[in-house]
């Protein structure tokens, strides 16, 4: 079982990581503006992606509603949703 | 004056299976024969300080030894093309005096010629460098890369590089290297990858219109391809306007803005270019001079309802192309002979965006009070017409440049299919197109 909380606090370092230390993993955790606000560009994001099909072992489509991409809670949902359909 | 030579000796020599990026330059370059120049990468890199002709050889060296992209040859193989790095060799390196010229000046015209030879990938080194002397001093460096061994990205990384290295710093060689991003390039999650980009590609190409215009060629000018050029500022300060207000990038503002140009004068509510991406989202590509950049097919269906909305759907459609921008060229050019004997032909793809800024945005735009009409400041735009190349074969390829004080943006035709006339106001359509959106 993959802790909730814990997936979370796993996306906020990658989110950082990702966007080369313009986003850190405190404001994605404060979560009171979007990513794309806080600076999250279009290749960090796709970085993000990769990583997070890297590390979890999932196939996250794009053409899907792109919005929960923009909050790390709403990430952490996804990505919860696609672990319990493996 | 006697030519130097610059004597080499890396930490490793090597052979290994072409990279993606590599294998689509190396496609490249036999297709376009003779006209592959076109592909070189001219570069100058100042000589910082007062260092004497042995230090800036010797930086040279260092920067050789660092990367072993800029000691290795290409060669087709029984088992496919391979690069072959070598640990030591040597490089002959003219020295040529600025005379009456301001010496980067100089070197920028020698980079230039430098940069129209041909490689023999097979025997050559992959840069030919040229160092311009003043009063008896090493004043620049002119370079021409072959595009094998770099991108515009690893050309940026030569120069801070070679900043350090002329101050005297020690660098140890990067990690990552060429011959490291292909062995990963055959592991499974690269190949599972590469596939999906490929399913992602096909399903594109299974109904793409098979030409970029419906409107057969006409007479052609003589040279076929011409650039022509446009320095907006307005361009550039209404893209970072609109860019703020979606809080999307520069990039997705003006992709849009080109798209929907292209579709217009197609006459299509859709339009479909290649992206070309430096695509070095992965870290440990970050720092490796190479040739990592391969294109991503961008598709944008235009809402019909405001451009606010045509921005959205770009910046949508520039991440689809961008993830869908990392394969094996192999598999993707027997994918496009596939479509090709299902629909009699392969699918033209000759149209391009190509932003070459590194960063989102313009660093050095005037400050301008917030909403300010934007209206007045297109009477400082002026278009040009500038390089024709005789071999090239795209039918529209758009280039943001990477000016910090203004918009640059070009389009290379082919006048078959549209005059220089119609490429200016297609320049000017966009301008126009964002300066009013920053308006709205």
């Amino acid at each position: 079982m993959t802790d909730p909380a814990q997936v979370k606090l796993e996306l906020a370092d990658m989110i950082a990581a990702a966007s080369d230390g313009v986003v850190s993993a405190a404001d994605v955790l404060a979560a009171r503006h979007p990513l794309s606000a806080l600076g999250l560009t279009s290749l960090a994001r796709i970085r993000l992606i990769d990583t997070i099909e890297d590390s979890f072992g999932v196939n996250l489509d794009l053409d899907e509603d792109l919005s929960s991409f923009e909050h790390v809670d709403a990430l952490a949902a996804r990505l919860a949703g696609l672990l319990a359909a493996q | 004056m006697t030519p130097a030579t610059v004597a080499f000796r890396g930490a490793r020599a090597g052979e290994a299976p072409l990279t993606w990026g590599q294998r689509l330059m190396w496609r490249a370059v036999h297709l376009m024969g003779p006209s592959q120049s076109f592909l070189n990468c001219p570069w100058v890199l100042p000589v910082y300080g007062r260092p004497d002709l042995a230090a800036v050889l010797d930086g040279l060296r260092a920067l050789i030894e660092r990367h072993e992209s800029l000691r290795t040859t290409f060669a087709d193989a029984p088992g496919g093309p391979v690069q072959r790095v070598a640990r030591d060799g040597e490089l002959t390196v003219p020295l040529v005096d600025a005379g009456a010229e301001r010496p980067l000046a100089a070197a920028e015209r020698l980079a230039g010629e430098l940069g129209r030879a041909v490689f023999a990938h097979e025997r050559e080194w992959p840069l030919h460098a040229t160092i311009v002397t003043r009063d008896g001093r090493p004043a620049a460096l002119a370079l021409a890369f072959t595009h094998l061994a770099v991108d515009y990205q690893a050309l940026a990384l030569l120069s801070a590089d070679w900043r350090r290295l002329l101050r005297g710093e020690r660098l140890a060689p990067p990690p990552w290297q060429p011959m490291d991003q292909a062995g990963l390039e055959q592991t499974e999650p690269f190949q599972a990858r590469s596939a999906r980009a490929i399913r992602y590609w096909r399903s594109v190409l299974a109904d793409v219109p098979l030409e970029v215009f419906d409107h057969p060629p006409g007479e052609p000018e003589d040279p076929r391809f011409i650039e022509v050029g446009m320095e907006s500022v307005a361009l550039a300060v209404a893209a970072t306007r609109l860019a703020q207000r979606w809080t999307i990038s520069t990039t997705s503002v003006l992709l849009a803005a080109c798209a929907t140009e292209l579709a217009t004068v197609s006459d299509r509510p859709r339009a479909v270019m290649q992206l070309v991406h430096s695509n070095r989202r992965d870290p440990r590509t970050q720092a490796m001079v190479g040739t990592v950049g391969q294109d991503g097919l961008f598709v944008l269906d235009l809402p019909g309802t405001d451009f606010a909305a045509t921005c959205q759907a770009a910046h949508r459609a520039a991440l689809t192309a961008y993830r869908n921008a990392h394969y094996d060229p192999a598999a993707m050019t027997a994918m496009r002979q596939e479509i090709g004997l299902l629909r009699g032909r392969e699918p033209d793809l000759d149209a391009f965006v190509n932003d070459r800024r590194d960063g989102a945005g313009w660093a050095a735009l005037p400050a301008l009070a917030p909403g300010a009409d934007l209206a007045p400041l297109t009477s400082q735009t002026r278009t040009y017409v500038t390089n024709a190349w005789p071999g090239v074969r795209f039918k529209v390829f758009f280039t943001v440049g990477t000016a910090p004080g203004t918009g640059q943006l070009s389009l290379i035709i082919d006048t078959a299919y549209l005059s220089r006339d119609q490429a200016v106001s297609m320049l000017l359509d966009i301008e126009a197109m964002l300066v009013r959106g920053a308006a709205g």
